[in-house]
């Protein structure tokens, strides 16, 4: 083990993935010479040369496109787009072409490519780089939708990204890559599919993803003092999801609530609750509740940013509700 | 490449099985046998022309009104055919139209519903050639309809900064569904958008399946010898409307029609194989009828093959 950032931890497993499959390359803007913009792919032109990391022009559809038709091909592209929020230029790549190739071509063709890019606020950066995107990808078939909430995660969650044969939309959360912590030494490989439990707990199940985790996490601890114990379940990855440790999950503590930093219309959330409803009705102490982001664009100033932030402040009373209000 | 006149009689066989294909597909569309054709009816030298100078690992990425590049390329009639009518022996197992299929192994790359689309994946697809040192080249199809998209001018600048093995053959038949190119393409000419990117455009009358054989192998030639990207732009005209699902002609005039027909590709090559002597007129009725035969024999295949189970339209979402 040894003591890492996130965005380090991204770094070295884009070498072991490049080391050990040489059909896998690294394609985006400015990833080359100046490292990416969040630098994890720094280093990676003077090992690797620049026929496996290429630099592109500002062209995202081509760019998407072209990867798609490379990973047809049988190479392994990790495409870098530097943030989410800039999808809608290269959607129907992603969405009628990588997603759909293997159904159209009878499973003779697959798109094992990785698109990584980076989500979330908290950074004053506005309505076009803060957003959470990932419903969108979530709704699509096809997609598998990654979202990695500590250094070791995103390390063994790329990994897998990198050698599953599927396309792969790995979110990176911006004020995630500074995190740092103890990662495993060695292609540590964390399965897709696999929610963690990050805190045992008997009384809620809180469900999150990426950022949001700590959010939890920190609520989980501050509520604790007043007696309420909270299970915090770490999604990690949406598609797939992993139905069966939410199920298990409320069936012991009877209560659900899911924060994400996305807005609230057509979050996942709503997803994992309505399967709750069908899986673990008789279960419920009390209704389900989402904690999510009001269904505004992402305003930059930082009172306004806070507005859009308001689960990371309103998830401790969310508990509180959820969970003293059923104790009468 | 010198053609030889078992060159020439083969092309004209595949003219003449593509003209048939497209005879009876655009028929049994408007029969409403299945959902819907975009008839290549008139524009057969083109995939004939293009495919027949083809190694069997060269890539193609085909369009809507693509399937003769499908034929050309050593798909069966009888798959075309069952890909029309969904059927289960469709290569998209019915789970889509025809032209999204996919068989990596026949070098076809899935056209898309999204015109222009398919040509950042052809640019990828040679990208990919490209880096893992195949010699192989890739040939982008598109309409007129394309050459406004992002996807176009994308592509093709890429294709051009990275020197990729690929050839963007545009199929100019002057209209996108009613709009004419005049309308709708600035600047007058689809070829001097090459020169924009510094790659080499030619013009090449696209209902002369020699000429269009030419000017792809010089293309072609050129990407695999490292050179990079060339557009070409074929001019030619579709003899029916944009498809059978109820397209109405307005923009378009019985005597612009009339004369596209009398630059028939099939007729011009049964000429010339004719007057050189590389054919009689006893050996091309006897192509005629056996080729009228095969897609006649498709059709019966088609009609009674069966629908995919429905478990099929649940599989192959993910590995």
């Amino acid at each position: 083990m040894s003591v890492m950032t996130y965005s380090e931890a991204l770094n070295e497993a884009h070498r072991m993935a490049m080391r050990d499959d040489e059909r896998v390359f690294v394609i985006g803007q400015d990833i080359g010479q100046y490292g990416g913009i969040y630098r994890v792919t720094e280093g990676l032109l003077a090992e690797f040369g620049k026929a496996r990391v290429l630099d592109t022009p500002i062209s995202e559809a081509a760019v998407t496109g072209a990867s798609v038709g490379a990973a047809l091909l049988g190479c392994r592209p990790i495409l870098e787009i530097g943030f989410v929020d800039f999808v809608g230029t290269c959607w129907d790549q992603i969405v009628n072409q990588a997603a759909k190739y293997r159904y159209v071509s009878g499973g003779r063709a697959s798109v094992p490519m990785v698109i990584r890019t980076a989500c979330g606020a908290g950074l004053n950066y506005g309505v076009h780089h803060s957003q959470s995107l990932e419903a969108w990808f979530a709704h699509t078939p096809g997609l598998k939708v990654v979202m990695p909430a500590t250094p070791a995660d995103a390390k063994g969650l790329l990994l897998s990204a990198v050698e599953d044969d599927d396309p792969v939309v790995f979110f990176e959360h911006k004020l995630l890559y500074a995190m740092k912590e103890e990662v495993p030494e060695g292609k540590a490989l964390v399965p897709l599919g696999k929610a963690k439990v990050r805190r045992r707990g008997k009384d809620v199940t809180i469900v999150a993803w990426s950022r949001a985790v700590h959010w939890a996490l920190s609520a989980a601890e501050a509520v604790a003092a007043e007696d309420i114990d909270c299970e915090v379940i770490d999604l990690r990855t949406l598609v797939p999801f992993d139905e069966t440790a939410v199920v298990d999950a409320v069936q012991r503590t009877g209560r659900l609530i899911v924060c994400h930093e996305a807005c609230l219309t057509g979050g996942f959330g709503g997803e994992i609750i309505a399967r709750i409803m069908e899986r673990a009705f008789d279960w419920l102490d009390a209704p389900p509740v989402r904690v999510a982001a009001p269904d505004i664009p992402v305003p930059s100033s930082p009172p306004l940013e806070a507005i859009y932030l308001r689960p990371q402040t309103t998830l401790t009373d969310a508990i509180r509700t959820v969970v003293v209000s059923e104790r009468h | 490449m010198s053609l030889s006149p078992e060159d020439l009689v083969e092309m004209y066989r595949k003219l003449l099985l593509i003209r048939c294909f497209e005879e009876v597909a655009f028929r049994l569309a408007q029969e409403g046998k299945f959902a819907n054709y975009h008839g290549g009816l008139g524009q057969e030298a083109i995939p004939v022309g293009v495919c027949h100078g083809l190694a069997s690992s060269d890539m193609t990425m085909i369009t809507h009104r693509g399937l003769g590049v499908l034929i050309a390329r050593g798909v069966t009639v009888k798959a075309v055919m069952a890909g029309l009518y969904a059927k289960a022996p469709s290569p998209t197992l019915g789970r889509t139209p025809i032209y999204h299929m996919a068989e990596p192994s026949l070098g076809i790359l899935a056209g898309t519903s999204m015109v222009g689309s398919g040509i950042p994946l052809a640019t990828g697809a040679a990208l990919a050639t490209k880096l893992t040192r195949r010699n192989d080249v890739t040939i982008s199809f598109f309409g007129d309809g394309a050459v406004n998209r992002g996807d176009f001018h994308e592509g093709l600048n890429l294709a051009a900064v990275w020197n990729l093995p690929i050839v963007f053959f545009c199929e100019n038949n002057f209209y996108a569904k009613s709009m004419p190119l005049a309308k709708s393409t600035a600047g007058g000419s689809i070829l001097a958008r090459a020169y924009g990117y510094g790659i080499p455009g030619r013009l090449v009358d696209g209902n002369d399946v020699v000429a269009v054989l030419k000017a792809t192998q010089e293309a072609v030639l050129r990407a695999r010898g490292g050179e990079g990207p060339t557009l070409i732009e074929c001019e030619t005209y579709r003899w029916t409307p944009h498809s059978t699902a109820g397209d109405r002609e307005f923009a378009r005039t019985a005597e612009e029609l009339a004369e596209w027909k009398a630059r028939c590709p099939v007729k011009r090559l049964q000429k010339r194989l004719l007057e050189k002597g590389h054919a009689t007129r006893e050996q091309l009725k006897k192509l005629d009828q056996g080729i009228k035969a095969e897609v006649q024999e498709a059709v019966a295949f088609a009609e009674t093959a069966p629908y995919a189970a429905a478990d099929v339209g649940l599989e192959n979402v993910y590995r």
